[in-house]
């Protein structure tokens, strides 16, 4: 047996430790690290734009949007029937439960949440969750392609992250309206 | 560090002799770690250069398979970019990159249990596609090694193929120095039997 273990301990020091990949792993790597310091490559501009253009448009719901609902109280009620939000799909990475818990419990607080705003501010909020929902739509398709690129998953997860916050933000400013608006009330 | 035959490419013009290789490398090293630390990616891909091929190699030795041995070099050398503000020196870069490259073995495998098994079913489909850079003898060696379980297959290989210790591995795998030295007993029982059944199988064809 000690024979044996020699051998085998003697065999394995001569493997290789060593030894060239069949590919070259650099472009993969460069472009994980270029997205945290650079801009994406051209490729990935639609999804990136489409991003940007959902930040921007939240900014200036966000700026408005307490305004507008304080100015139209009695607006009448249409909920949108374009918001519809399935379940998170990430390549083969797992979000989290927490994750899916908030965004579950958040999507089916909107549809409410959208109903104690005005026609306009509900608009402007829909437009920039449809503007997240086409990034993360554009943005999945690539990962389908690729699945194994980084910059995108981190792309995706970004999105996701969005869209969580703009309907987290949504609830917590209807919250904050109907809470004034039961204040005065109760004043009157 | 002293580049391999793959790497020349990259290392035109480099001192001839060995010492002054190491030297010249050595330096250089430490000056392609700080311009890395500042956020120079040209300066990283050198350093990926030099060390790609340990990386690799560790990550194959420890997956058995050369598609996710990829995925988690390109992962280490990602978390490698990430954490290098924190090397400080304490360790040869190899060293700390190979314990870089073993957590994300880890990780890999940790993720999805599913995935786990894919990797473990990978290893035990092909465990007779011995790796073109071992020849001879040592090939029944590495299919061999590609068998054994993940516990004892990592310690084995920490160990044994790239002569770290007990303490080190230990520290590497996040287990216990005992557990170490038990996954090692393990593989060196585990081998030595699949080697001697090699061997029994291979004992009619030797024969005139």
């Amino acid at each position: 047996m000690n024979e044996r273990k020699d051998s085998i301990e003697e065999r394995a020091a001569k493997l290789a430790t060593e030894i060239a990949p069949p590919r070259d792993l650099w472009p993969g790597i460069e472009a994980a690290i270029s997205a945290e310091e650079q801009p994406a490559p051209r490729r990935y501009f639609m999804p990136l734009l489409a991003q940007a253009a959902a930040v921007v448009l939240l900014v200036g719901a966000s700026s408005g949007l307490t305004y507008l609902t304080m100015k139209d109280r009695q607006a009448p009620i249409v909920v949108s029937p374009d918001l519809v939000f399935e379940r998170v799909s990430f390549a083969r990475y797992d979000l989290g439960p927490g994750f899916q818990d908030a965004r579950d419990r958040l999507s089916s607080q909107l549809a409410q949440e959208l109903m104690r705003l005005s026609p306009e501010a509900r608009g402007e909020v829909e437009e920039n969750l449809a503007a997240i929902r086409t990034a993360i739509v554009e943005i999945n398709a690539a990962l389908e392609a690729e699945p194994d690129n980084a910059l995108l998953q981190e792309l995706l997860l970004r999105t996701y992250r969005e869209e969580l916050t703009v309907m987290h933000r949504v609830g917590g400013l209807t919250q904050n309206v109907m809470t004034r608006n039961n204040g005065q009330r109760n004043d009157i | 560090m002293l580049l391999t035959a793959e790497s020349t490419d990259y290392s035109a013009g480099m001192a001839t002799a060995p010492d002054a290789d190491i030297r010249a490398d050595a330096a250089d090293e430490a000056s392609l770690i700080e311009r890395s630390k500042a956020s120079d990616p040209k300066a990283f891909e050198l350093l990926y250069r030099q060390h790609v091929d340990k990386v690799y190699g560790l990550c194959l030795r420890m997956t058995g398979n050369p598609g996710e041995a990829e995925d988690c070099a390109q992962e280490a050398f990602i978390q490698a970019w990430r954490q290098l503000a924190k090397f400080r020196g304490d360790s040869a870069f190899s060293t700390w990159l190979h314990r870089i490259a073993v957590n994300a073995v880890l990780g890999r495998m940790r993720k999805s249990k599913r995935e786990q098994e894919r990797i473990q079913v990978v290893a035990e489909r092909s465990p007779h596609q011995p790796l073109a850079v071992d020849s001879g003898e040592l090939r029944d060696l590495t299919a061999a090694v590609n068998r054994l379980p993940a516990g004892a297959r990592h310690v084995f290989v920490l160990n044994a193929v790239y002569g770290y210790s007990h303490e080190e591995a230990g520290r590497m795998l996040g287990i216990a120095v005992g557990t170490s030295k038990a996954q090692l007993h393990r593989a060196r029982r585990m081998l030595s039997e699949a080697l001697a059944e090699q061997d029994a199988e291979n004992a009619p064809d030797r024969d005139p």
